[in-house]
């Protein structure tokens, strides 16, 4: 009964947000456009509901041009994932290498996607290629900091009873130190799945011939300002779509760790 | 005297008597490096001390002791300065590799992603123990520490108690020869507690397996306890060891005895000379 009532509640919250949300929105639109007579209106701050028009108007497109990103962003994602994984257990399983790795994982981070996209374009010569290269350039980083940490961070008494059993290495990452660190690969996941899409979409925008960055670049310059804001909200579906379908995974594959927080 | 003991006894002059000292600890000295470069830490110095076969050995002291850390050497957990320990003949670490340990720590250390009976089951899998034997091990533990009908559940389902004796059903499965229990009890309530020493007590009577029991409470030592090994702290030395000449099999009952007190007050008393 009580939890029932607290879902509701939650559902009011929200409805209520959503609301408010809109009519500021259109509150805000409004005043550009007819009470300060603004010519960039439409640019600056359109209707929400000459937004919510054009999504449905230019649906068919954007839907195609976002699987188009998608599939290329999720190829990325997935490899990054595994470098990201595959470089925290190198450097958990040796300190030298740790050292002499994670100076460079820093570096890496430090060099703009704007500016490694045409190098990359340079490399590949294809396009399709450096956005699967980008987005997993993007992901390797979050995943394989965060599965350092937890692999780091398990129990050391977990460990003892695992060396009191004599166990070797490879049973002790199954047994203990992976399932231990897979929390910490979600939440590294977690930061990794909205920015290997915004830097697809990025790529996109560099030249692409497909894809929604293309949607947004083409709208820009044609002066279709129903479509670039359609093409920026769904842009920002993308980012939070691909958040929760992690969230989702988590909840399958590492119940424990909600279970815990709760 | 143990059953065990006495079997050594009568068949000493043969050669195939089992060894009479299960446990042998040697002028046995750690110290731990100070982080700050500093002296280091001297945690245990120069104890000597036999363990029996078979005997129930309980190890007591205030905080600082080193009665952990005698444990973990035992354990192979932790390496000596100088010194040594024999356990049947070998090095810890051999005794380790043949995997004839089973630790209980003073939490209950359960992985959180496994249920109750695949934390019970852990140790036989690594050990490559068929999955029959194990599902049928498990079930014999979950009973013998009367957590039978809680084995789907995960460790955060279950209250302190149980978990400890989850970890105490994990450490038996598969069968270790020496049990070392770092004050498995201390966590737990007056009744837990009360609860689990006789029932350790029963398992260890039916199993006679040597149990080194460090504990911080006097009265838990004495009620379980063959000998008492007393530490003292700063650094951690051997300062008594007391004979527990009380009936076994031991209840509540034991402790209402007089000689319960006697013994409780004389191991206090050697604290106090400290």
């Amino acid at each position: 009964m009580r939890l029932k009532s607290k879902k509701a509640e939650r559902a009011v919250v929200w409805a209520v947000w959503i609301v408010a949300i809109i009519a500021l929105w259109e509150l805000g639109a409004y005043t550009l456009d007819a009470v300060l007579h603004d010519p960039m209106a439409p640019a600056k701050l359109p209707y929400f509901h000459s937004v919510v028009l054009g999504l449905v108007s230019y649906a068919g497109q954007l839907f195609s041009a976002m699987l188009v990103t998608y599939s290329r962003a999720l190829i990325g994602f997935l490899i990054g994932t595994a470098v990201g994984f595959f470089l925290a257990i190198l450097m958990s399983l040796s300190k030298t290498m740790e050292d002499i790795a994670f100076p460079y994982l820093i570096a890496s981070q430090m060099i703009p996607v704007l500016g490694l996209a045409p190098i990359i374009f340079t490399l590949v010569r294809d396009m399709d290629t450096s956005r699967i290269v980008i987005a997993a350039y993007i992901t390797f980083f979050p995943v394989a900091v965060n599965t350092l940490s937890g692999l780091k961070a398990v129990d050391p008494l977990k460990k003892d009873l695992m060396y009191s059993y004599a166990a070797g290495t490879p049973t002790i990452y199954q047994k203990l130190n992976l399932p231990f660190a897979a929390p910490y690969l979600f939440a590294g996941l977690k930061i990794a799945a909205p920015l290997s899409v915004t830097a697809s979409i990025l790529v996109d925008m560099l030249g692409s011939s497909s894809g929604i960055g293309v949607q947004l670049m083409y709208s820009l310059y044609g002066g279709l300002k129903d479509l670039f804001w359609a093409a920026v909200v769904m842009c920002a579906f993308m980012g939070l779509i691909s958040y929760y379908i992690v969230v989702a995974l988590e909840r399958i594959f590492v119940p424990w760790a909600r279970r815990k927080e709760a | 005297m143990s059953t065990t003991e006495q079997a050594a006894l009568h068949t000493g002059h043969t050669s195939t008597a089992a060894p009479r000292n299960e446990i042998r600890i040697e002028d046995l000295t750690v110290q731990f490096p100070d982080n700050k470069g500093g002296e280091p830490v001297v945690a245990l110095s120069n104890v000597s001390l036999d363990i029996r076969r078979g005997e129930f050995i309980s190890l007591v002291g205030p905080s600082g002791c080193g009665k952990t850390t005698l444990l973990r050497a035992i354990a192979d957990l932790q390496q000596p300065t100088s010194g040594r320990i024999i356990v049947r003949g070998l090095f810890p670490r051999e005794i380790r590799m043949q995997k004839k340990y089973g630790i209980v720590f003073q939490s209950p250390v359960l992985y959180d992603w496994r249920t109750v009976r695949r934390n019970v089951c852990m140790p036989m899998e690594i050990m490559g123990i068929p999955k029959k034997q194990r599902t049928a091990t498990v079930t014999e533990m979950l009973e013998l520490v009367g957590l039978y009908n809680f084995g789907t559940k995960y460790p955060h389902e279950l209250s302190g108690g149980m978990q400890q004796r989850v970890g105490i059903a994990r450490a038996l499965a598969v069968k270790p020869e020496i049990l070392l229990m770092d004050e498995p009890f201390s966590a737990l309530d007056e009744f837990t507690k009360e609860k689990l020493q006789e029932d350790l007590l029963t398992i260890w009577e039916k199993t006679q397996k040597t149990i080194v029991f460090v504990t911080h409470s006097i009265s838990e030592a004495v009620f379980l306890s063959d000998r008492v090994v007393v530490l003292s702290p700063h650094p951690g030395r051997l300062s008594a060891v007391v004979d527990i000449d009380l009936p076994r099999p031991r209840s509540l009952q034991t402790k209402q005895m007089p000689e319960f007190y006697e013994y409780v007050n004389k191991i206090r008393n050697s604290f106090e000379g400290v």
